[in-house]
């Protein structure tokens, strides 16, 4: 860095200054203060303040683990009868998570390519957008669902609106940071043979697009699968209604058979997505 | 080679692009054939105004409240929740992650921990908060609990790519050098994980942040808690007071996260 | 018929990419820009299908006022004017075909845009335009599959599938080594000659311009200080032009890229 212009040392090395090394052979050098006992030290006080904010209480843990075993060991000995009563909800978790990946995923795309610097110019509707990006991921999908399950009814209508929501501003995110990296030139051969905006971005730029577009929405669909398994709490149907059903009347056997299903559903998902991934590439 | 043979040498894939599309109409179908929408009823349309009433009216006295009922006091909290959960996750990780690295321990142990790992991330959070909440009872103690664990699951597998990138070209020369075990973990590998570490640790942060919010719905403390109560009894202003506190606070978050995590990955000019 | 009457680019930042150009260029001719890099070649060449807008003087394009086109117009106006990079600028992940095929795209309707769908006329145009450039073995490749000089004969083809009356090439050969570049002027002459197609391109080899170009046009600092045949450049004007320089060749190992 000896051609930038020389800057002011940052507050911390004014305050602690530098130790100044003199080796024998008259040169110098300066050795900047550790960062770390500050570091240390007031992660320190975060913390003393955290665990008395929280009410922390190791003694507790350990009075009652015996409850906590008792729960894990019932949640691992699932009951296998239960089985029929799950597929209903299970077909649900899994139809609410597919409608609202897609939806979501089809919203996403425009809405990617306007909050992209190197497509849209026009800064203010940029800034815009991606400020109603950002607030529709910072609110969490169970909030979603449990005002859209008061509006809309019980059921999966709301659940599914929650998800759409939530990958709509997931996916154009991931996806407008993938195309601010595209390479533009193509764009630029098609403007200085006619072409729209429009039609020299679908050609030019979609096929550049395309493979880390559809990563992103089969990745938002896993995350959907497992976030919609726990809409249902709230009433947006789905498993969720079963762990809250179950949980509440101490059925951890049931509740084990619920995970056990969603576990394998999880990993089949997963599975499908990685063969679909290694056709693209 | 003429014009013509090259034409007829084109790869057809029509078919290919056709039989993709129905299979993906179909599974659309078969998504949307059970979601109905049943129209807004009354309660509904009155819900839906009173949303938008609360979200530009925000309840100022729960904003400036610095009681523990207040907003900046369930901020805070929230934070704390995150903060514990996410140093007790880090820290429990460390020994699961080396005992789930095949560059360090037999394959058949490294397979054991990393099937716990994957038991650990399959489970919702939520899932787990129901369960610890019988131990704990509700609160933000539960919160921290169940963060603590659910943690150790996501933050372990990036751990465990740390670990198995190690250059083990160091302890060699180390060796050389004539230093013992302990010396050569403090020389030789601590430096090469500790950012990575601390990276990911802020990465979990930033989703413990967002999923403490969610834990409170069930009763583990934070934001959550009072926030779903307001909507179960329709108190809309204050719910849009808990909204904006929790968007700012998870916005705030975010950029504060991506900025240390890039400087870590860069390191400091 | 390219015609400058008085033209002058200056830049928002005030710098000035050109200064009072009068030119006169005929269908059919093979006109080499040469000059200094930041003399202002890009800006000459690039203000002809406006894609930089002149800011005084007139240009006309067969005896269009490109200054008065805009929108679809513009777009039309466009069409018949081929452009060819110094990067080439083509899709790498896409096939060539695909490559050459899109310069059909402005005018075809949306739905056929969206899906990607072209007429065996267009197919059949672009394999001849790739037979044009002898690189129709190539058809169903990947464009990044295929050196330097086989993207921009590429890219040449994707000119010629538009049927343009003009073609203007930014430094064509500024990326691709000595032999490839002797190779991908030659295309350009044969073009020129065999199609009657005006060809207007900036080049940084002094030899390369002066062996197949007919006219040389010098540029330094925004102003025009040579217009003539090739074969009278000598050198007291390349001395002009280079401002007492050295003059580049092309097997010179290039070391800057043309800038603006």
């Amino acid at each position: 860095m000896s051609t930038a212009k020389i800057k002011k040392p940052p507050l911390f090395d004014r305050v602690f200054k530098p130790e100044h090394i003199v080796l024998e052979n008259g040169h110098s050098v300066d050795r900047p203060r550790s960062r770390m006992p500050l570091i240390l030290g007031s992660l320190l006080v975060v913390i003393v303040i955290s665990l008395k904010m929280t009410g922390f209480d190791f003694s507790v843990i350990i009075n009652r683990a015996r409850e906590l075993t008792v729960i894990l060991g019932q949640i691992f000995q699932p009951n296998f009868s239960y089985f029929p009563n799950i597929v209903r909800p299970l077909v649900e978790t899994i139809k609410m998570s597919i409608l609202g990946t897609v939806i979501g995923c089809l919203i996403g795309l425009p809405l990617a390519i306007l909050a992209s610097s190197n497509i849209n110019h026009h800064k203010p509707s940029l800034l815009a957008i991606r400020f109603i990006l950002s607030i529709m991921r910072s609110v969490p999908t169970l909030i979603y669902a449990s005002v859209l399950a008061l509006v809309f009814g019980l059921g999966t209508f709301a659940g599914t609106l929650a998800i759409t929501i939530f990958t709509v501003g997931i996916v154009a995110k991931m996806l407008y940071e993938s195309i601010e990296t595209i390479d533009m030139k193509p764009y630029e051969a098609m403007i200085s043979f006619g072409a729209t905006t429009l039609q020299a971005f679908w050609t030019a730029c979609m096929p550049q697009i395309l493979p880390t577009y559809v990563d992103d929405c089969l990745y938002c669909f896993e995350l959907n699968v497992r976030a919609s398994s726990i809409l249902g709490y709230v009433g947006a149907g789905g498993l969720g209604v079963l762990i809250r059903e179950r949980t509440g009347l101490r059925a951890y056997n049931d509740l084990g058979m619920v995970l056990l299903i969603l576990f394998l559903v999880v990993l089949v998902i997963d599975f499908v997505n990685d063969y679909i991934r290694s056709k693209i590439s | 080679m003429t014009v013509l043979e090259q034409l007829q040498a084109e790869p057809k894939n029509l078919w290919k692009r056709i039989v993709l599309f129905i299979v993906l109409l179909a599974v659309v179908a078969w998504g949307s054939d059970s979601v109905s929408y049943q129209g807004i009823g009354e309660q509904g349309s009155i819900v839906a105004s009173g949303i938008l009433h609360g979200i530009f009216h925000p309840n100022p006295e729960l904003l400036f409240n610095l009681t523990d009922g207040g907003v900046p006091y369930l901020v805070l909290q929230t934070i704390a929740i995150a903060i514990l959960g996410t140093i007790f996750g880090a820290i429990l990780a460390i020994p699961v992650s080396f005992l789930a690295s095949t560059n360090i321990v037999p394959k058949w142990v490294a397979y054991i921990f990393r099937a716990l790992i994957l038991l650990i991330r399959t489970i919702p959070s939520m899932v787990w908060a129901l369960v610890w909440i019988r131990v704990t009872g509700p609160g933000a103690f539960c919160g921290v609990v169940t963060q603590s664990v659910c943690s150790i699951g996501m933050i372990s597998k990036m751990y465990i790519t740390a670990i198995e990138d190690l250059d083990t070209g160091i302890l060699e020369s180390l060796d050389a050098a004539g230093c013992n075990t302990f010396q050569k973990i403090r020389v030789g590998i601590m430096p090469q994980l500790s950012a990575s570490f601390v990276s990911t640790a802020i990465y979990r942060f930033d989703i413990n942040l967002k999923d403490a919010t969610t834990l409170g719905i069930v009763g583990a403390g934070g934001i959550g808690s009072p926030l779903v109560q307001s909507i179960t009894y329709s108190r809309w202003s204050n719910v849009g007071a808990f909204l904006w506190a929790l968007i700012l606070l998870v916005l705030i978050i975010e950029y504060v996260s991506t900025r240390i995590r890039s400087t870590l990955a860069r390191g400091r000019q | 018929m390219i015609e400058f009457k008085d033209v002058s680019k200056t830049y928002p930042n005030g710098t000035k990419g050109l200064q009072h150009v009068n030119l006169q260029i005929e269908q059919g001719e093979f006109v080499a820009i040469i000059g200094l890099s930041g003399a202002g070649k890009s800006t000459l060449i690039r203000t002809i299908n406006r894609m930089i807008d002149i800011t005084e003087g007139q240009l006309t394009v067969d005896g269009t006022d490109v200054m008065t086109l805009k929108g679809s117009s513009l777009r039309k106006f466009r069409r018949k004017i081929g452009m060819i990079f110094q990067s080439f600028n083509l899709v790498s992940r896409s096939t060539v075909i695909k490559n050459v095929l899109s310069s059909n795209v402005p005018d075809m309707p949306w739905y056929k845009v969206f899906l990607g769908i072209y007429s065996k006329e267009q197919k059949i145009k672009a394999l001849e335009a790739l037979d044009k450039v002898n690189i129709l073995d190539k058809a169903y490749h990947r464009c990044d599959e295929l050196s330097g000089g086989q993207m921009q004969r590429v890219a040449l083809a994707r000119t010629l599938a538009q049927n343009p009356s003009i073609i203007l090439a930014d430094e064509p050969v500024a990326s691709l080594d000595p032999i490839m570049a002797d190779v991908v002027m030659s295309d350009f002459a044969k073009i020129n000659k065999e199609m009657n197609i005006t060809i207007l391109l900036n080049i940084h080899h002094v030899d390369l311009a002066l062996k197949y170009a007919t006219r040389v046009i010098g540029v330094r600092a925004g102003q025009i200080v040579y217009d003539g045949p090739a074969d009278q450049v000598t050198q007291d004007v390349l001395d002009q032009v280079y401002n007492g320089k050295a003059v580049p060749k092309s097997t010179d190992i290039q070391t800057e890229a043309e800038v603006a």
